[in-house]
């Protein structure tokens, strides 16, 4: 048997089924069929506006925030509908972290900012516990050395990329399952997008990932799947060197050599 | 017709000129009206000033020998002549004349003011006409006058504080000769009721502002008291929790209570507030006065309240969503994310529009005067009457008053001492305003 068919025997983690979404009289995401297999990085590329980011944020529903949105379709977590009733968001988000595009520490120490998480959930049982988490979050990160003598220092002052990996380590401090990155390194220079994908391909060891990207390369180094969205729909979704080698839609192939549009 | 020409001296070709031909046009108006303005101005503000001076210079000797205020009383009675009002002594012949005289100089001076102002801006119109040329870089002699102006216009409002200040001080040093400091400041006591004459009994007159500070800090807790947490609660209701349409039904609403006069504040604490204070009192076996500080604070709580929201609101929408974001996206409720990110992050802006709110407290008056009363008791109960700063001031203002006695010129020095605590108290909220903002930027 080759890699493809082991994946495919294994349960996917989330299970999309006719997704729609809409915002307000915007018909936004059409009919989205997507599996995403555990501790792989599934990446969604596609042009501006194709509704990546929305379904992203179906995942761990942070488009209830939006009053305008509405859903239909069926997302499933492990097999759970993570759209019924019975499903409280504060669980979920706990399960499904997420990576905002832009670095947004709270204006806290960087203590703080990790401790956060466990803090609001209950994770730790005392003080030592909740440091060992931060200390394991941190390190994780990548962000341990750095920072371990200014723990107590704003997690506002430090640099673009340290920001963005402080935001990664709040959110493996919680121990999620599934990690969100909404463009991650759109914000970086490149010496600290390459820290930070780095830092992804070693989550993926621990953590099922969705990464939304603009950079080809970084979708083709990065991910094992790829998801091309164009206009709300899903036009191809397979293994990474797949579509990046031989495309089987026209679109998908003029989008990643760059002729798109 | 500055524009005119500018476009003329290029045979109508626009491209031509280095400025817009408007520029011309209001290069050519200002520079001839504004000196003329200037001038009419002068005559405005000295003009009465100058045709006194020389009246006075014309007069005879026994006139300029005599007092000031003698002098000034024979002044008035030229001017009260010269509109035909009745005059304080009998009409002689040198105040007839002298009469005629100031008419006449007033009469020429205002010819002379008229005609120069006339002059100076025809000149200069002619001047400035003579000046226009497609070279003149007019636009930017517009830009330039135009900054003039608008520097002028910030500095009156800065030289008028300067100027309210200065005569606040003075004043208060005037009252310092009567009353020493210390006593004014630390005295327990306050009764402002000096003696009119030498033998009048028991108005010595104490001016202790103790009673009146804590009068009016009582005060301030109580509307505290009820302004925070309403204001502020009501704040984080509509900034995270009300849908749009309630946002827009019920913000206007609130704001609406900014807009009541505070006259009508007053007799509502006096005739609804005080009223029920005092008969539940009885209920529960209390005696109330009728006039009280509980009854004053209350409703200027509901005075503030307003402000409180409306600042907070402010503050809280303008802490980032992607905070938000972050929080939610870790798996915090509402109001876990309200009390652990958005209130930390708008604490300083916050506790300003506290600030501000209890600057805005100490100055208020009206509800004070109808609702606490005049007594000034020292006393920390709430259910007593009792007097603020504003009242007093009020109170040694109004009705006939000798102007340079000590209980007048106390009201300055409260007033001083008001205004040193507003501006503190508006100053550290300006502070925490600015150290909040360079957070986000």
């Amino acid at each position: 048997m080759d890699k493809t068919t082991v994946q495919e025997l294994i349960q996917p983690t989330i299970k999309a089924r006719n997704v729609d979404v809409y915002y307000g009289e915007t018909h936004a995401l059409m009919g989205i069929d997507l599996d995403i297999a555990p501790k792989t990085v599934t990446a969604l590329i596609g042009p501006s506006g194709c509704g990546k980011s929305t379904f992203l944020r179906c995942i761990n529903r942070m488009n209830d925030t939006i009053p305008s949105c509405r859903m239909t379709g069926k997302i499933t977590l492990d097999g759970e509908d993570i759209y019924s009733k019975n499903i409280d968001v504060v669980q979920l988000r706990a399960k499904v972290g997420m990576v905002f595009q832009k670095a947004n520490p709270f204006p806290k120490s960087i203590y703080d900012n990790v401790a956060y998480g466990p803090r609001i959930h209950g994770l730790a049982a005392d003080d030592k516990d909740l440091d060992e988490i931060v200390f394991s979050s941190l390190q994780r990160s990548g962000l341990w050395n750095e920072v371990k003598d200014r723990l107590d220092k704003s997690g506002t002052a430090l640099s673009g990329g340290q920001q963005q990996r402080l935001c990664i380590a709040r959110t493996i401090a919680v121990n999620p399952e599934v990690i969100l990155m909404d463009e991650p390194c759109s914000a970086l220079d490149p010496i600290a997008t390459a820290i930070i994908e780095e830092l992804i391909a070693d989550l993926k060891e621990r953590f099922t990932i969705v990464i939304v990207t603009h950079s080809m390369q970084q979708a083709a180094r990065l991910s094992q799947k790829t998801a091309f969205f164009h206009l709300g729909k899903i036009l191809e979704f397979g293994d990474t060197s797949e579509i990046f080698t031989n495309p089987r839609v026209e679109k998908t192939k003029d989008y990643i050599t760059g002729r798109y549009g | 017709m500055g524009r005119k020409k500018a476009v003329l001296s290029v045979n109508g070709k626009i491209r031509d000129l280095h400025s817009l031909p408007g520029h011309y046009g209001w290069f050519t108006a200002l520079t001839s009206f504004l000196p003329g303005l200037f001038i009419v101005l002068v005559w405005i503000i000295f003009g009465s000033n100058l045709v006194d001076n020389f009246t006075l210079a014309a007069l005879g000797d026994e006139i300029r020998s005599l007092s000031n205020f003698d002098r000034a009383l024979y002044m008035n009675d030229i001017h009260n002549l010269a509109i035909g009002d009745a005059i304080s002594r009998p009409l002689t012949n040198s105040l007839n004349n002298a009469t005629n005289f100031y008419l006449r100089t007033q009469n020429n001076l205002l010819w002379i003011f008229t005609l120069s102002a006339i002059g100076v801006s025809s000149l200069l119109a002619i001047f400035s006409f003579r000046k226009i040329s497609p070279e003149l870089r007019s636009r930017n002699l517009v830009e330039r006058l135009i900054i003039i102006m608008l520097v002028i216009s910030s500095s009156i409002a800065i030289l008028i504080t300067i100027g309210i200040v200065s005569s606040l001080i003075v004043e208060t040093l005037r009252f310092l000769e009567h009353v020493s400091l210390s006593e004014f400041l630390l005295g327990l006591k306050w009764s402002p009721q000096t003696a009119l004459r030498a033998d009048q009994v028991g108005s010595s007159g104490s001016f202790g502002a103790i009673p009146l500070f804590t009068g009016t800090l009582l005060i301030t807790f109580i509307a505290l008291l009820v302004a925070v947490p309403v204001g502020l609660f009501s704040a984080i209701y509509m900034t995270e929790f009300a849908s749009p349409n309630a946002r827009i039904f019920f913000k206007p609403l609130l704001e609406l209570l900014a807009g009541i006069p505070t006259v009508v504040y007053g007799f509502f604490a006096a005739l609804v507030v005080a009223p029920v204070i005092r008969n539940s009192g009885e209920v529960i076996g209390l005696e109330i006065a009728s006039e009280s500080a509980l009854a004053a604070g209350l409703v200027m709580g509901i005075m503030i309240i307003p402000l409180i929201s409306s600042l907070s609101d402010d503050v809280i929408s303008s802490v980032p969503q992607s905070l938000r974001d972050a929080s939610y996206g870790l798996g915090a409720t509402k109001t876990e994310t309200i009390v652990n990110v958005i209130l930390p992050s708008a604490l300083p802006g916050i506790v300003s529009a506290f600030l501000l709110a209890a600057s805005r407290a100490i100055g208020e008056t009206m509800i004070v005067v109808m609702a606490a009363g005049m007594a000034a008791n020292l006393t920390a109960n709430p259910l007593e009457a009792v007097t603020t700063v504003t009242v007093q001031i009020l109170a040694l203002l109004t009705g006939d008053q000798e102007f340079d006695s000590a209980k007048t010129l106390s009201a300055f020095a409260l007033g001083l001492a008001l205004f040193t605590i507003t501006l503190f108290l508006n100053f550290i909220a300006l502070k925490l305003v600015r150290k909040y903002q360079e957070q986000y930027d």
